[in-house]
């Protein structure tokens, strides 16, 4: 397997290779394709005028911005959410805690009668949370044994519930359809409208959480005698790890709306560049995580244009066959 | 028989209660006009819009409740259920696709294409060579397949105009708005064939309940049997989902909830406990989600899904009590 360094460096190269080839097709690509000159004057000498630069600079840039907040969060929340739950299935969609975020959201903008406009945005994170600590109850995570399958389909049906909960409400405000298809698998799309700065600095503090929290969770995966042992207390670790994966994915769902998978996807994968330490892989997660969602954003955009596909469509098209991958490869019963 | 007759009743009143209450609520006078023949505006509604979908409703819950008795049976794993293990979703994926195509084909046929082919989408990747499959690898392999006809699904529905795209969503989480005498009369006609199939399959599920060598030991051809089991359950599914949609957690409740409430032993008495109990459950989601909230008529998915993913929770619950997970 790939350690820390040697084959490292190259992993670091390809994440950030990744990262800057997601973000340069994310800006040049589109229903209206632009030159990289292009690209160099809407940025030093923009032109109101040009529809070149409007599409870029109110349109792609907030895009990119929202892509790289929430697939940067969504990245790492799936790195801590499987190395808490021991799960290689864990994943915030599955589990749940999108549609959680999601579900406190549209409940909010129902009983507070409004659109869902910055302030409903912030239920996000109740929501997450409350939907985070029942999928880690649920799994059995209070007696520390939350098998992976029990897990998956405990976050299955949490899912469920949760999203036909999302429709009810969303069918009873009978408002437009795009609102509905918003929250019940994210976009992209209406990046300017959502509060993309604020979540930013969220993003932040969860990461700094998340990183700060890494090595004890670590030595939780040694299990909970050994880790006491070693002068972890495993309820503030974990406490910790739910505050962080709350504050990842309640901005992830803020800015792009529940996008299923992309946290399954990227945490192996990072590990592989980041060897065994989860500090480095939580890193990975996040450029690569960003990277995954621009890049199938884009592609969901391009594939038919000027129509687009979702980008929590694409992630989910792309990760289901993943998720099978995985789940072959489990043991009946197993605990790792 | 006490518990038989009290799901009896239990039906017979969702029944009258689905055909009073609407968004004109009539009075047992039309009821009983709109049964027996006579006429006025009361008993016409009764005839031509509420009578078929308590008819779809019925059927439909009838044939998934038995096609998830079938696999829970077949794979002796309560979580074994066509809905868990996305055969429900590629019928319902295969309908869509039809119908976003434009392709003018009988859709119980293209329901049950869907349906079989997801099943052997979902038994070629749980697949490993030289080792019995295990039940879990089974439904996870499944709920990955799921998920993925469920992603494709959003896409065709995103390839939809604005109209057809809301009609799309709520037949996808499942609906029973709309429905005919003559969906109802399809459901109704191929059910009693596929029960009929069943019936003949009867023994050998019984011979595969107590393991595959003890059944081979009694003289049952052990892999064709589950073949012409699973198929049977699988075309069952198909068969509610083309009058219904992929209504969810149906079938993964009846056969339990129907054995709890008629304490039925036999095979045979199970099985027509999970077509009761599946029936009785779809009409009541029906009725709630159209009069749960006055003036709106809500997919019947959305009632199956509060009232299922609960019940899942529990078993799961219970199976870990149990140390079987």
């Amino acid at each position: 397997m790939t350690h820390a360094g040697g084959t490292g460096v190259k992993g670091w190269a390809l994440v950030l290779g990744l990262l800057v080839a997601a973000v340069v097709v994310t800006l040049a690509w589109g229903v209206r394709p632009v030159s990289p000159g292009d690209l160099w004057r809407a940025f030093t000498a923009p032109d109101p005028g040009n529809p070149a630069d409007v599409a870029i600079l109110s349109i792609r840039l907030p895009r990119l911005a929202a892509g790289l907040v929430a697939g940067a969060a969504l990245g790492m929340a799936g790195s801590v959410m499987q190395a808490l739950t021991r799960n290689p299935l864990a994943d915030p969609g599955l589990l749940g805690v999108n549609a959680g975020a999601a579900f406190a959201v549209v409940l909010g903008a129902l009983l507070l009668g409004r659109a869902d406009g910055g302030l409903i945005t912030a239920l996000a994170f109740p929501g997450a949370a409350a939907a985070s600590l029942a999928v880690f109850v649920l799994g059995g995570g209070l007696s520390g044994d939350a098998g992976p399958i029990r897990l998956t389909l405990a976050g299955a049906a949490l899912n469920a519930l949760l999203l036909s909960g999302v429709s009810a409400v969303v069918l009873m405000r009978g408002e437009a359809l795009e609102v509905f298809r918003f929250w019940m698998a994210g976009s992209l799309a209406s990046a300017i409208e959502r509060p993309v700065a604020m979540m930013a600095l969220v993003v932040l503090a969860g990461a700094l959480l998340a990183l700060a929290a890494a090595p004890r969770l670590e030595l939780l995966s040694l299990g909970d005698t050994l880790a006491r042992g070693l002068g972890t207390r495993p309820g503030r670790v974990q406490a910790l790890s739910l505050v962080a994966v709350t504050l990842l994915v309640g901005a992830a769902v803020s800015v792009a709306g529940p996008i299923a998978f992309l946290g399954l996807m990227v945490p192996p994968l990072a590990r592989r560049i980041a060897g065994h330490s989860l500090r480095r892989e939580l890193v990975a997660s996040a450029g690569l995580g960003a990277a995954l969602l621009l890049l199938a954003d884009t592609a969901g955009r391009l594939i038919f244009a000027p129509g687009e596909i979702r980008a929590g469509v694409m992630t989910a098209l792309l990760g289901g066959p993943v998720f099978i991958w995985i789940a072959r490869r489990l043991k009946p019963g197993a605990q790792a | 028989m006490k518990g038989a007759l009290f799901l009896g009743g239990l039906i017979l009143v969702a029944i009258a209660a689905s055909l009073i209450i609407g968004d004109v609520p009539l009075g047992p006078g039309a009821l009983w006009q709109g049964l027996w023949g006579g006429d006025g505006p009361g008993a016409l509604t009764i005839r031509i819009i509420r009578g078929p979908r308590v008819a779809v409703a019925l059927g439909a819950g009838a044939v998934l409740g038995l096609s998830g008795a079938i696999f829970q049976s077949l794979l002796r794993n309560p979580l074994a259920a066509p809905d868990i293990m996305g055969f429900t979703s590629g019928a319902g994926l295969a309908v869509l696709a039809a119908v976003t195509a434009g392709l003018a084909l009988p859709l119980p046929i293209v329901a049950a294409a869907g349906g079989l082919a997801a099943a052997l989408l979902v038994a070629a990747l749980a697949y490993r060579p030289g080792q019995a499959t295990p039940a879990v690898t089974l439904v996870l392999v499944g709920l990955g397949v799921g998920f993925t006809t469920a992603a494709f699904g959003t896409f065709l529905m995103t390839r939809l105009p604005s109209s057809e795209a809301a009609e799309a969503q709520r037949w996808l989480s499942g609906s029973l708005a709309a429905r005919d005498w003559g969906q109802a009369a399809q459901v109704w006609a191929i059910g009693a064939g596929l029960v009929a199939a069943l019936a003949l399959q009867i023994r050998a599920l019984d011979l595969l309940a107590f393991g595959n060598d003890l059944a081979a030991g009694l003289g049952l051809r052990v892999e064709p049997a589950r073949w012409s089991l699973a198929a049977t359950g699988v075309l069952l599914a198909a068969t509610g989902v083309a009058v219904a949609g992929p209504v969810p957690f149906v079938a993964l409740m009846a056969a339990p909830l129907g054995a709890r409430l008629t304490g039925a032993r036999s095979l045979g008495g199970r099985l027509a406990a999970a077509a009761a109990a599946g029936a009785c459950v779809t009409l009541v989601a029906d009725l709630a989600a159209r009069a749960a909230i006055p003036g709106l008529v809500l997919p019947i998915g959305v009632m199956t899904g509060p009232l299922g993913a609960p019940y899942l929770l529990w078993r799961l619950s219970r199976e870990m009590e149990k140390g079987e997970l």
